[in-house]
């Protein structure tokens, strides 16, 4: 009876410390969370927001933040989070802000420094990784090359009977004859413009914008030249004015050409393509058409890089080089950049039989050049585009005469030079 | 040697098979009974507390959302802020081209820098004539086309603030649009991608299998936790049938947990999951119930029956113990006299006259000096001796019992070995009886020299019921005490005349 009374105490016993509260403690794994930042179009951002998902079912362990938005403003949220340490741990960077941010090469994550396991650089030439380099450090990945094209509708051009246009008299040629439909031959953003207006300078003074010392070349006149001839391409109708320009009108023939980015090419073309136009990438305008490219300037289209403050290097690595090598990212990207400089990719898209289209034309355009200038800092300065273009409307509005304006001008680029 | 009646052990071992399936019956009815209430409570706890953790996630979801549109608008409103937005008007007549180039370039600058940190598609102000300032997309300006202002216009749905959301224009449901009327002429518009309210609706990941959906007025899919292709999509009905109509409501049944909030545009989130899912513990937990009340109900038996096998041991030992007092005579530890004579009328009653037995009456010579002499305690020793010396003497199949002060009487059930004549076996007991007694006491060493008169009374020579036989033997007795004592006498015919003890003592 004594064992009995022993084992029902064990069981009330074992069944009371069965009912105390117990602490319940339930661990996760935390996710890495790291952020990429991009600008781009619909497009882009569509594709870019599907890659990242890819990425994140891929590596489910990292979490992708994504910070993007069109052009327009970007560059100066970019500047907010470059200078506030608050920027992206993985980020698409322009190529002038390499020397903005980082002129001795600090001011980006040394990529090289990144397990060669989780990035893979070998499937970059040398060639292109230099343009990432800053003193000696690699701070960015090109992911194509780019350069201003000229786009012409040849289905409008055709229609007036006019051949594709190779030099400037060309333009004001087909302007005479298109004009009486509200039709320009040519039109450009405000940045385009500016590049398209360089190069008709360098060509007419034979300066180059900026010297073998990399300082301002162009003089007051050359920046004059610039606005007369812009005052000239309004006033002739040629172009519209810069403020006036509305991508949508590429789509039905109104713009019979246009000067964008080879990136863009899709961008600004693809609704005219879908509507039946046909578009050439023309060799670019010169003063006659064996001076074509004198005066053009070529750079990555956009970059890649790693913050330098970044907590995650491994995660951002991987990222990186899912965002320039995988099979994935290929597919989707596809050309929208440019053609890829990562050879990984491009045996993909060569693969897939991608490489072909309007972008790709302009790339091979671009490539035909082998002389395009290198684009500088200076030339891509936004704040001085829109000095350049408020100068501009001065003259034409007469509220100064072009010399007046062009001084001012000179005088900033001088300053920023 | 029949000294007592036994308990019958296989009407006590009934008993406690019956004690034991009965304790059983009633513990398993019993568990099964509680098992179902428990089961019954924790699914109705389990559900309710699922429904309320499903409901508060689903308000968080639409505090977060509330939270984020609110912020929005703040950065809508935040256009005011620059006086041109509102007093210039792109529409107007007589304006100069330059000055209003200025004017919104100006406007542009100030709205880029005031959404510069934002994911916004659109971020800028249309006029009646379609002209745009600030950041307007083109694909905002491709999806509306002449229609941009107009269309844009008729998102205004609060009259109040004169603004409004909406999403699914054209059928794309990929942005969503918030506007505002800046003038009668000028409306902002805000625009972002549905995946920006990833954060807003962002799960714990435990809770993976919550279906969270933001739905507009028709119930058209804004946004799903559960991937972009279900944009646009209409509300799968077995959801709708659950929450159409309430603001603010949790839906529990068999299929779904459905939970609904309204949230400030006549948008709804709402929160599904299949119930099967969330009380898959339920089931685990009910098999542990089950589990658990199996082995209570084991264990409750098993203790039920150890506790009822040692209760009737208790009980069949007290019965003994009782049964015992009743039939055995304390001193001498045999029969007494009512049990000797039930015992051996009973075994007389079913005896075939092939048989031989015989009842042998045995009186102590002189056991009245003894207790005179030497006390009545000393007198009880001495017949408790004699009663060791009748079980020495004597098999266990013989009847032994006290049927008087100092008389004894043996029913011998025993058979005499093969060869033996029976009275000789009979004779020799009592011989040996006789010769026990006399070496018990001696009258040496402070005792009382005691003898055994014995009479005995065969069967069924002498008679075939107890009466008979034990007058038989009373008589041979008498023989015997008339004899000298200290002797055994067998019944004849001869003594059919003699007299009995008791004859002789009236």
């Amino acid at each position: 009876m004594k064992r009995l009374t022993a084992a029902v105490t064990a069981c009330a016993m074992l069944l009371c410390s069965g009912c105390t509260s117990a602490q319940v403690v339930q661990s996760r794994k935390v996710r890495k969370e790291i952020t990429l930042s991009w600008w781009g179009n619909d497009a882009r951002n569509e594709y870019t927001l599907a890659a990242v998902q890819e990425f994140e079912a891929l590596y489910p362990e990292i979490k992708v933040n994504c910070s993007y938005s069109e052009w327009s403003g970007y560059e100066a949220r970019s500047r907010v989070r470059m200078i506030s340490d608050t920027e992206a741990d993985v980020m698409q960077v322009n190529f002038s802000w390499l020397s903005e941010y980082s002129p001795d090469g600090t001011g980006y994550y040394d990529l090289e420094q990144l397990d060669p396991d989780k990035l893979d650089l070998t499937v970059f030439t040398d060639n292109a990784l230099s343009y990432g380099r800053m003193n000696g450090t690699l701070n960015a990945v090109p992911i194509a090359m780019n350069a201003q094209t000229v786009y012409i509708n040849k289905t409008v051009y055709d229609s007036y009977g006019l051949a594709l246009p190779e030099t400037w008299d060309e333009l004001f040629a087909a302007a005479k004859v298109m004009q009486k439909d509200g039709v320009y031959p040519i039109s450009c953003g405000s940045k385009s413009m500016w590049l398209y207006l360089i190069a008709y300078a360098e060509q007419s003074s034979g300066r180059r914008f900026l010297d073998e010392n990399g300082k301002l070349g162009f003089t007051k006149d050359d920046f004059q030249c610039m606005i007369e001839m812009y005052v000239r391409l309004i006033g002739e109708n040629v172009t519209p004015q810069v403020e006036y320009y509305e991508r949508l009108n590429l789509g039905d023939g109104t713009y019979a050409g246009t000067v964008a980015w080879v990136s863009d090419a899709v961008n600004y073309m693809g609704d005219a393509i879908a509507n039946g136009y046909e578009i050439i990438p023309v060799n670019y305008t010169a003063l006659t058409p064996e001076r074509s490219g004198e005066g053009w300037y070529a750079k990555p289209a956009t970059m890649y890089a790693v913050s330098k403050n970044t907590e995650h290097p491994e995660e951002s690595a991987l990222l990186l080089d899912f965002l320039l090598n995988s099979e994935e990212m290929a597919m989707l990207q596809g050309v929208e950049k440019g053609i890829p400089l990562s050879s990984a990719a491009r045996e993909v898209l060569e693969g897939e039989n991608m490489l072909q289209g309007v972008q790709y034309d302009a790339s091979q355009k671009m490539e035909s050049y082998e002389d395009l200038g290198e684009m500088q800092p200076l030339l891509e300065n936004s704040a001085l585009i829109d000095l350049f273009v408020e100068d501009c409307n001065k003259a034409l509005y007469e509220k100064a005469d072009a010399a007046a304006a062009a001084a001012e001008v000179y005088h900033a680029y001088r300053e920023a030079g | 040697m029949k000294t007592a009646q036994e308990v019958d052990p296989g009407r006590v071992g009934r008993l406690r098979r019956y004690l034991i399936l009965g304790y059983a019956g009633v513990v398993v009815v019993a568990i099964v009974f509680v098992s179902f209430l428990a089961i019954r409570t924790t699914d109705r706890v389990l559900k309710n507390k699922v429904s309320t953790m499903a409901s508060a996630l689903n308000v968080q979801m639409k505090l977060n959302l509330d939270s984020y549109l609110s912020r929005m608008e703040t950065i809508g409103t935040l256009a005011f802020a620059i006086p041109e937005s509102y007093t210039y008007d792109a529409t107007a007549e007589g304006l100069d081209e330059y000055e209003a180039l200025a004017t919104e370039k100006e406007i542009s600058d100030k709205l880029y820098s005031l959404c510069i940190m934002e994911n916004f598609v659109d971020y800028g102000i249309v006029y009646r004539n379609n002209h745009t300032v600030g950041k307007i997309s083109n694909g905002t300006v491709t999806q509306f086309g002449d229609r941009l202002f107009e269309d844009l216009h008729s998102m205004v749905s609060r009259q109040r603030t004169r603004d409004g959301w909406s999403a699914g224009y054209g059928d794309n449901f990929k942005r969503i649009y918030y506007v505002k009327e800046i003038h009668d002429n000028a409306i902002l518009v805000i625009s972002f991608y549905t995946t920006e309210l990833e954060s807003v609706f962002d799960n714990p990941e435990m809770l993976g299998d919550m279906r969270i959906c933001l739905t507009d007025q028709a119930y058209r899919t804004l946004y799903a936790s559960d991937g972009a292709s279900a944009l646009g999509t209409p509300l799968k009905d077995a959801l709708m049938s659950r929450i159409q109509g309430h603001e603010q409501a949790t839906v529990i049944d068999d299929e779904y947990l459905v939970t609904v909030n309204r949230c400030g545009d006549d948008w709804y989130v709402i929160c599904s999951i299949p119930t099967r899912i969330i009380l898959e513990e339920k089931n685990e937990m009910r098999l542990y119930i089950l589990a658990a009340a199996l082995i209570a109900a084991v264990l409750a038996v098993l203790l039920g029956a150890v506790i009822s096998i040692k209760l009737s041991d208790s009980v069949t030992h007290m019965v003994t113990a009782l049964d015992n007092k009743a039939h055995i005579d304390q001193l001498t530890g045999i029969l007494n006299k009512r049990s000797f004579e039930e015992y051996t009328q009973t075994r007389l009653q079913s005896a075939l006259v092939i048989e031989q037995h015989a009842l042998i009456l045995l009186d102590v010579d002189n056991f009245k000096g003894v207790n005179d002499t030497l006390g009545h305690a000393y007198g009880d020793e001495v017949l408790a001796r004699i009663g060791s010396a009748l079980r020495a003497v004597f098999s266990s199949d013989d009847f032994l019992g006290r049927i008087g002060g100092d008389e004894f009487c043996i029913f011998m059930n025993t058979a005499a070995p093969e060869g033996t004549d029976y009275r000789r076996f009979v004779e020799e007991k009592c011989r040996r009886l006789a010769e026990t007694f006399r070496g018990m006491y001696t009258g040496d060493n402070k005792d009382y020299k005691i003898s055994a008169s014995i009479g005995i009374a065969l069967f069924p020579e002498c008679g075939q019921e107890f009466g008979t036989l034990y007058t038989c033997a009373d008589k041979a007795l008498y023989g015997s005490k008339a004899a000298g004592k200290d002797t055994y006498t067998f019944y004849d015919a001869s003594m059919a005349d003699a007299g009995t003890r008791e004859a002789d003592a009236t």
